[in-house]
């Protein structure tokens, strides 16, 4: 899963980002409006977490134009506390609203919830066979036995189940497990792919030839 | 005594209506008596013909038939004519009979009538229809004989018109005097209306809705101005109450932001066992985040004395230009780093006021006009005697300030890019201004866009509100 940080504070920004590649996103962030809604025009988050105090660019204005183009789940993280700003913010196309300050596990949850409802999931658990997956928890049982993931190969998981049914294509993974300070390697993904095989059962992954992986 | 209501309203009914009474009451007073006064003169002059015509009847010698009767005796010239030895009673029969209707009616006991009285009281004559009427009106006269002659008539129908009379007077005088009354009330309730309407606003304004105002229909009456004067403190009101919301609310915003930084940190520090690198990191962060947040208290709790006029300062006299130009000696390698050139005329100007206080006026100028100020730009420091006062100017290149902003630019947590940096906070410029009009000068910003701008304190000798003695 990767999160576009828009923030203006640097301290803030950057323990943030931080707390989130700790929870196993892959995390860009931008410290003012423009880049901010440049990054979030261009590229497919799973979720953006939106100051609304910004220079360059306000994050209204940030919210309007993306929302002009795409849905990727907005949660605006202000200290505007004022009712009638929550209001607009809802309304204008916020999927969430926090005010600053604000307690991490919370925001962890709500990060989720933002992605959960995005996919269309009730719950944090996705079960595929004899597979769980529990996205608050970050831990996948194999028949009810806990299997070691390394964050790479959870968030792989994590992706393709929470994207269960579909075709998931390389470039899509690369977009959203990766974030833009990574070094990506072309055949990294192989390698992550063939150890959840050996971890999870051959058949967890199917590979759709020509397009890219999925989970039935 | 009767406790009145307190009402204005029926205070000003209750006089009105008192004197209103009393006007009447003598009115009517003097009417009944005017009228009375005219049928009591008419009657007791119809007595006094009577009483006239039965006198001279009385002294009407008898007409003789026979001839020895000796004839009457004139009194002898230049004597007074004395009286007759005696009445010819007879003489007054003849206003006893029938045909004297209209002038004595025998025949009607209300009418006039006569007695004649010897001395002792025995009647001597009288007329047929009595002498005991009801409300009898009598005149006598004493003849000279010793007996007494009575005219009197009853009154019974003069008083009873006198009666209705009354009657129609108290009836009309009472139409008049509810007539003025509905008048006056209806009057007094359309005077004090803008009262009701003043009562009912302050009300809902004291219950908290500060955009409540006083409907003004007529403003020409001194409600009318009252209730003007009024909604205009009502609108100050909410001014301030507003504007006090809104710094309170971007105080709380202003503190929101740091506090949100160091929960982060902490939270995230703590979610696992750190290398002692990391922790120090954690730990550096939180303490700008605190730095950030004691300078913001700092300056709230500084405006907040300078706005309850609580802030001492003290009132010396000093050179404005030397304040300039230790300012300008400590601002110098700030300014240096980014090529910045300070240019001072600075020009012996006596100052009478708190050195301290407006060397941090100038120190936070040059500051802004540093930090919005293009690389190499240069500053322009300014001070010199104007009329008996200072002017003391900033001016500095660079981006230069929008028009729409700089009406704003004094506002607290003003901000043109509304972006936040640690360094500034959003209220150097409005304590800036606030201690310069607690000097009783002025604080002024002028900016040609993409060019420059140069802000100007102007500081009078002596203060017009001088808020230091306290």
């Amino acid at each position: 899963m990767r999160i576009l940080i828009v923030e203006d504070e640097p301290d803030l920004l950057r323990s943030l980002a931080q707390a989130l590649r700790e929870e196993g996103y892959a995390v860009d962030t931008a410290p003012d409006g423009e880049e901010g809604c440049y990054k979030a025009e261009n590229y497919d988050y799973d979720a953006i977490l939106l100051d609304i105090m910004l220079p360059k660019m306000d994050g209204w204005e940030i919210l309007s134009r993306l929302r002009r183009v795409k849905k990727t789940p907005v949660l605006i993280l202000t200290a505007r506390d004022q009712f009638r700003d929550r209001v607009r913010g809802l309304d204008t196309g916020a999927d969430d609203y926090v005010i600053k300050p604000f307690d991490l596990p919370e925001l962890f949850a709500r990060v989720r919830a933002l992605i959960r409802r995005t996919a269309n999931q009730a719950t944090n658990v996705i079960e595929i066979g004899a597979v769980k997956i529990d996205t608050a928890l970050r831990r996948v049982t194999l028949k009810e036995k806990a299997v070691e993931l390394t964050a790479r190969e959870y968030a792989l998981a994590a992706f393709l189940a929470v994207h269960r049914g579909e075709v998931v294509t390389r470039t899509q993974l690369y977009e959203h497990l990766f974030d833009e300070n990574d070094e990506t390697l072309s055949n990294l993904l192989d390698v992550h792919v063939s150890n959840l095989r050996k971890k999870l059962g051959a058949a967890f992954i199917q590979t759709h030839r020509g397009h890219g992986y999925y989970i039935e | 005594m009767i406790a009145l209501p307190k009402s204005i309203k029926w205070r000003l009914q209750f006089y009105y209506g008192f004197i209103l009474l009393g006007v009447l009451v003598m009115l009517g007073t003097q009417e009944y008596e005017l009228e009375r006064g005219q049928r009591f003169h008419h009657v007791d002059q119809e007595l006094q013909m009577r009483l006239d015509v039965l006198t001279v009847a009385l002294h009407i010698p008898p007409i003789r038939h026979d001839e020895d009767e000796p004839p009457f005796e004139r009194p002898p010239p230049g004597e007074f004519p004395g009286p007759p030895p005696g009445e010819n009673l007879a003489a007054v029969a003849q206003y006893n009979s029938p045909q004297s209707v209209g002038f004595f009616d025998p025949t009607h006991p209300e009418k006039f009538y006569f007695v004649i009285l010897a001395r002792d009281g025995r009647e001597l004559a009288r007329s047929t229809n009595g002498r005991h009427p009801p409300d009898p009106r009598e005149i006598s006269r004493h003849l000279p004989s010793g007996n007494t002659i009575l005219v009197g008539a009853s009154m019974t129908a003069d008083w009873k018109d006198l009666r209705l009379a009354t009657m129609k007077y108290v009836a009309l005088y009472g139409l008049i005097f509810f007539v003025c009354l509905a008048a006056s009330s209806n009057l007094v309730s359309r005077a004090l209306r803008p009262i009701e309407s003043i009562t009912e606003a302050a009300a809902k304004i004291s219950g908290g809705d500060l955009s409540q105002r006083i409907s003004t229909a007529e403003t020409e009456s001194e409600l009318g101005q009252l209730a003007t004067v009024l909604n205009s403190t009502f609108a100050r009101l909410e001014a301030a109450f507003a504007q006090q919301k809104q710094f309170t609310s971007d105080a709380a915003h202003e503190l929101r932001t740091p506090v949100a930084v160091i929960l982060t940190q902490t939270q995230t520090a703590l979610t696992r066992e750190r290398s002692a690198a990391e922790y120090r990191e954690t730990v550096e962060v939180c303490q700008r985040a605190a730095q950030r947040m004691r300078k913001l208290i700092g300056a709230l709790l500084e405006l907040a004395r300078l706005d309850a006029g609580q802030e001492q300062m003290n009132q010396l006299e000093f050179d404005l230009s030397q304040t300039a130009r230790d300012c300008v000696e400590l601002i110098r390698p700030i300014a240096a780093q980014r090529g910045i050139k300070i240019d001072c005329q600075l020009q012996p100007t006596e100052c009478l006021g708190d050195a301290e206080r407006l060397a941090q006026v100038i120190t936070n100028l040059l500051s802004n006009a540093i930090e919005y100020n293009h690389d190499n730009g240069e500053v322009r420091l300014t001070v010199q005697p104007q009329g008996s006062g200072a002017i003391l100017s900033v001016a500095n290149t660079g981006a230069g300030i929008a028009a729409a902003d700089l009406p704003h630019l004094f506002e607290r947590f003003y901000r043109a890019d509304q972006s936040r940096t640690a360094a500034h906070n959003g209220l150097g410029l409005a304590i800036s201004k606030a201690i310069v009009e607690a000097h009783g000068g002025t604080l002024e910003v002028s900016s040609a866009e993409a060019e420059k701008t140069t802000f100007t304190v102007r500081l009078p000798w002596v203060a017009p509100d001088w808020r230091f003695d306290h």
